[in-house]
């Protein structure tokens, strides 16, 4: 059996932090996406994901993690990253996400500058 | 559909959301804007815009309250009004008040919005798939230099592994490494994997030749993708992954997968290979380093110091033919209790050889500070060895002891090439043997025998190293000319007549390698 990612939720200085472990696939997407939504949802406009626990991430995921970016843009929203392996860091470069999603080194300077 | 503002009071009306509609961003929330417009303008319930595909019309808009067919039919309009639109058909509702004009300017624009969020649809699947080539090239080539910048064989194989598992979109993905005649599991991601599998498992060979039988590599699995990794075809591991994943489940890979997987494979061996040659040279190294300090250790077992006796001039010399050598010298004593030569040559080179000097080396010293020199002496080397050794290994010796004040020397040669005695007037005299090589007949008998050297006399002990030494060609040095060259050089300083020799030796190979150890004791009664 695969293993599934979990996503866990936490909130620092009214900003929705989302903390991945595991790979970002089709599963995994659609587990991120149904808690970015709910955020929406509930009105959040701007969501962090810390993916500190993520070593890799497919191209399934990848689109998933688009159109999350894109349903936050209709709300003018933000969905930012932090946390990232150089690999994936350099994978959303090339994928585009980095366009219109905010790249942070760790979860503090995200945080610092997502809530100034 | 959600409610929408109507956009009859906005200024510049559809232009901008059109150009919008293209970029891909927010299409459908204009298209909903647009929609509801079209409603209001045309007093309808609903609506649907449909394709003409294959005799059939599939949906591809649709907006308002009434349920509306996702296909129908050609010749299965039913109920609904209809009016045609470029490419299709829009089926409609009218709404309940009146039966509407509808706003064909508005209908129009609805329809370049649509196309336009199709094109830009289009545009993104394209610009992602080429954006996602660019992700697979970048892989191959961090992996690339990856591979030269590590040679952490742990580091690599998660490297290879997690960048396949994610390019391929596998669910699941494994590292196996040869081991004898099988696969060991080196690492796993995703999921389980069977630990060990051998190599011709019916399974995995059918697996190999793009076919699934008998019990999976990755348990739990349905769609397996297996490749080699080879290196000048010698099998080193395999690199599996298995379910390949869309937005709707999973599947097996295509034959562009397994050409990106066979490649990572391919990347995958380099690291494998680079990773154990440098152990190999780690262990080159350390077997450098151990064969240097044998090297040490047997220099210690040689004199350091030589007899000081008046009237005698001794010398000794020993180059191996590799780090340690199977040839042995001592020179000890003093003019009152004699000077003991020994010159000994182990069967065989390198570090079996050199633990045989050693055994020798130890009985020589204990019998001679226990008892004085004769042929029992030797018989009982002779039976220490025959038992500390392997069956196959004996050595050649000439021992002897020299009476400094009478120069009288009492010798035993087992089984080595007769020394030789360069008399002052010239003449040669060889030293033959008087038993067979120690260690090969545990009681074997030994005989001594005596010369007396007189003043001028020149004694050479030597090893074989020396008079077989040969030229490219094959031909050997020998002992005559050995003899010839101890004869012209017979009142030379000792030192002199060594390098005579050694240099003899290295220009009558003309370049060839040194074929074994070389050895040569010297003995000259000066007075």
């Amino acid at each position: 059996m695969a293993d599934m990612l979990k996503v866990t939720l936490d909130s620092r200085d009214g900003l929705a932090v989302v903390y991945t472990e595991g790979y970002i696939n089709n599963q995994g997407g659609e587990e991120i996406a149904k808690v970015a939504y709910d955020l929406i949802e509930e009105g959040q406009k701007c969501v962090l994901l810390n993916l500190a626990g993520t070593k890799i991430v497919n191209s399934i995921g990848i689109s998933i993690l688009i159109e999350i970016i894109e349903k936050m843009l209709e709300i003018d929203g933000k969905l930012a990253f932090c946390s990232l392996t150089p690999t994936i860091e350099k994978t959303f470069h090339i994928m585009g996400l980095a366009q219109y999603a905010s790249i942070f080194p760790d979860e503090d300077s995200a945080v610092a500058a997502l809530t100034s | 559909m959600s409610p929408a503002e109507p956009l009859r009071d906005a200024p510049s009306p559809w232009k901008d959301l059109l150009e919008q509609a293209g970029s891909g961003r927010s299409s459908s929330a204009i298209l909903d804007r647009l929609a509801t417009e079209f409603l209001h303008s045309s007093n309808l319930g609903s609506f649907g815009l449909y394709r003409l595909e294959d005799e059939q019309y599939s949906r591809r808009f649709i907006a308002g309250a009434e349920p509306l067919p996702a296909t129908f039919g050609v010749a299965d309009v039913g109920a609904y009004a209809t009016r045609e639109i470029p490419g299709g058909i829009m089926l409609y509702e009218p709404g309940p008040a009146r039966e509407g004009q509808l706003d064909e300017h508005l209908l129009l624009t609805l329809l370049c919005a649509l196309e336009a969020a199709e094109l830009g649809n289009q545009l993104k699947r394209h610009s992602f798939a080429a954006n996602l080539r660019g992700v697979e090239l970048q892989s191959l080539y961090d992996v690339g230099l990856a591979i030269a910048g590590t040679l952490d064989q742990d580091k690599l194989g998660d490297e290879v592994l997690l960048r396949a598992v994610s390019l391929l979109d596998a669910r699941v993905g494994a590292l196996y490494l040869r081991d004898g005649d099988e696969y060991r599991l080196d690492r796993t991601f995703g999921g389980d994997a069977r630990e060990r599998v051998a190599s011709d498992d019916p399974g995995l060979v059918a697996l190999l030749e793009g076919e699934t039988s008998g019990e999976p590599l990755l348990p739990g699995t349905q769609y397996p993708l297996c490749v080699p990794i080879e290196a000048d075809v010698k099998p080193l591991g395999l690199l599996v992954v298995a379910d390949k994943e869309s937005r709707t489940g999973v599947g097996p890979f295509a034959e562009a997968d397994e050409r990106m997987l066979g490649l990572f494979a391919n990347q995958a061996a380099i690291a494998l290979e680079n990773a154990n040659l440098h152990r190999q040279a780690l262990e080159k190294e350390r077997l450098e380093r151990e064969l240097d300090l044998a090297a040490d250790i047997q220099r210690q077992l040689l004199p350091t110091v030589l007899p000081d006796v008046e009237g005698y001039e001794f010398a000794g010399w020993s180059r191996p033919a590799r780090h340690v050598g199977g040839d042995y010298y001592d020179l000890q004593g003093s003019a009152e209790e004699g000077v003991h030569l020994v010159l000994g040559d182990v069967s065989g080179k390198g570090m079996p050889a050199a633990l045989l000097v050693s055994t020798l080396h130890s009985a020589l010293r204990l019998l001679l500070s226990a008892r004085p020199f004769d042929a029992e002496l030797v018989r009982s080397v002779n039976s220490h060895i025959a038992d500390s050794s392997a069956a196959n290994k004996f050595i050649t010796m000439t021992a002897a002891r020299l009476d400094p004040t009478s120069g009288s020397m009492r010798y035993v040669n087992a089984g080595h090439n007769p020394p030789l005695l360069v008399r002052r007037d010239g003449s040669i005299e060889e030293l033959p043997p008087g038993g067979m090589p120690l260690g090969i007949v545990g009681n074997a008998p030994y005989a001594d025998a005596s010369i007396d050297l007189k003043a001028g006399d020149l004694l050479c002990i030597f090893s074989d190293g020396i008079t077989e030494c040969e030229t490219p060609e094959g031909e050997e040095y020998g002992p005559e000319r050995l003899g010839d060259l101890l004869r012209s050089v017979a009142e030379a300083p000792l030192t002199e007549i060594i390098e005579a020799i050694d240099r003899t030796c290295v220009d009558f190979a003309a370049g060839g390698p040194q074929g074994d150890d070389q050895t040569v004791v010297l003995v000259r009664r000066s007075a």
